[in-house]
């Protein structure tokens, strides 16, 4: 191995234990990164540190295809399971949630149907569940409200997201969401304004204006249907404004991106850090996953031609994510699989 | 002119002057009740929706205006093949 190449990552100004203890003092973190590069093999080293610290602390995976179970070597599902003392995991299931709103709605407006339609409301509705969007909306409403718990319920909740592109889309819902929803409440508002000037003219509504829509006091009343809308748009706009200024309040959440030292992974990092920085959330730190370490006892002309072009790539990532901390997790010679494994994991997230 | 007739001459000239600032009104507010509709209803008659999701829980609350609206907006039965109010 060239000695020139190979990059004194232990004398690094940026890399300090510190960082993951600031990451974990927080009350929502995002582990986030391109597909396979050890996300959620990270959150659950952090979730069981926290845990083992005694922070209590959910840890949430989004990813369709989840596989915080088999690390844990456990069966999760959609519903908070307790794994160890202080810590509890969850597997969201977004097509379970949007079906399970859908069929809210479904009995809702049955109520106001005659029986013979029912068979048409179904077939109407069902449409809904496949309509794009409906399971990653029913995602980000799971995550807004499992934002809220953070720092009521739990001390820390770990998001371990999909891939990437996946959950940039997520973090910028809340803020395309409540300007939706607030595009609807101001068309309420400004109904209203009209239901005030009217009233205040004399006679205010009379028989035979036939503008069946105007039998809508300004203060609603309770029951009616303007009144009912408008706490549905206030209830919804208030879960994503919050969502959204958990995000944006780094002294809360904190996004940490896993990448390895490898072409692909820090360009596709490169562009989440763009993206994410275009909603004004901000990444917090790197980590360096399945990296070869020099203290890694292995050599031979692969194994050297590998480590070279890992230290070349990590000089690379030091100058693309100039300032970010960093932290490397060196490549570990068995999969990570229960509490010990991830303890070990912990331990080099730890190392200076 | 008698106490009575007053009044009603004052009636009347109220009436006269508000008259049409009241239909006005009326008109500019259900103009946007019509808006507010087409949002939550915009994905049945075929117009992308970006929050279908959230406006659904709407549509059951605003069924019982949804003849009224498709009426007025020109269409003499329900818009949708699979769901007639009508």
């Amino acid at each position: 191995m060239s000695g020139t190449l190979a990059w004194d990552w232990s004398t690094h100004p940026l890399i300090t234990s510190g960082v993951v203890n600031s990451l974990i003092d927080r009350r929502i973190l995002f582990v986030g990164g391109k597909g396979g590069v050890g996300k959620t093999t990270t959150a659950a080293a952090l979730a069981t540190m926290a845990a083992e610290r005694g922070r209590s602390c959910l840890l949430v995976s989004t990813d369709p295809a989840h596989s915080l179970g088999d690390i844990f070597g456990q069966n999760i599902g959609d519903q908070e399971t307790l794994l160890a003392p202080d810590l509890t995991a969850l597997e969201i299931d977004p097509d379970y949630e949007a079906k399970t709103h859908i069929a809210t709605v479904k009995e809702q407006m049955k109520s106001f149907v005659h029986p013979r339609l029912y068979s048409e409301i179904d077939r109407q509705l069902n449409l809904a569940t496949h309509t794009p969007g409906a399971t990653e909306a029913a995602l980000l409403e799971r995550v807004a409200e499992l934002m809220a718990t953070a720092g009521v319920r739990y001390d820390l909740v770990i998001f371990d997201t999909a891939p990437s592109g996946h959950t940039v889309r997520l973090l910028s819902l809340p803020e395309v969401m409540s300007a939706w929803t607030d595009g609807l409440l101001k068309r309420r508002r400004q109904s209203a304004r009209f239901s005030t000037l009217l009233g205040n003219l004399t006679g205010g509504r009379q028989k035979g204006d036939d503008l069946s829509l105007l039998d809508t006091p300004t203060d609603y009343e309770s029951g009616s249907v303007e009144e009912r809308v408008n706490n549905l748009l206030t209830a919804r706009r208030r879960k994503f404004t919050t969502a959204r200024e958990y995000l944006l309040d780094n002294t809360i959440s904190a996004f940490l991106l896993v990448l390895n030292a490898d072409r692909l992974s820090i360009l596709e990092s490169q562009k989440v850090v763009e993206t994410l920085a275009g909603f004004d959330v901000s990444v917090s730190a790197l980590i360096v996953n399945r990296f070869l370490t020099d203290t890694i006892p292995a050599s031979g002309e692969f194994i050297d031609a590998r480590r070279a072009q890992q230290n070349k790539y990590l000089k690379q990532i030091d100058d693309v994510f100039r300032g970010l901390p960093r932290t490397i997790v060196p490549l570990q010679s068995h999969d990570v699989h229960g509490l010990e494994a991830l303890r070990g994991i912990g331990s080099e997230l730890l190392k200076p | 002119m008698s106490a009575t007739r007053l009044d009603t001459f004052r009636v009347l000239l109220k009436e006269f002057y508000e008259a049409p600032y009241r239909g006005a009104i009326a008109r500019a507010k259900r103009d946007e009740d019509d808006l507010f509709m087409l949002f939550v209803y915009a994905e049945l008659l075929g117009i992308p929706n970006p929050a279908t999701y959230y406006t659904l829980e709407l549509q059951p609350i605003l069924l019982e205006r949804f003849h009224e609206w498709h009426t007025r907006m020109g269409l003499e039965h329900s818009p949708l093949d699979h769901f007639r109010c009508c």
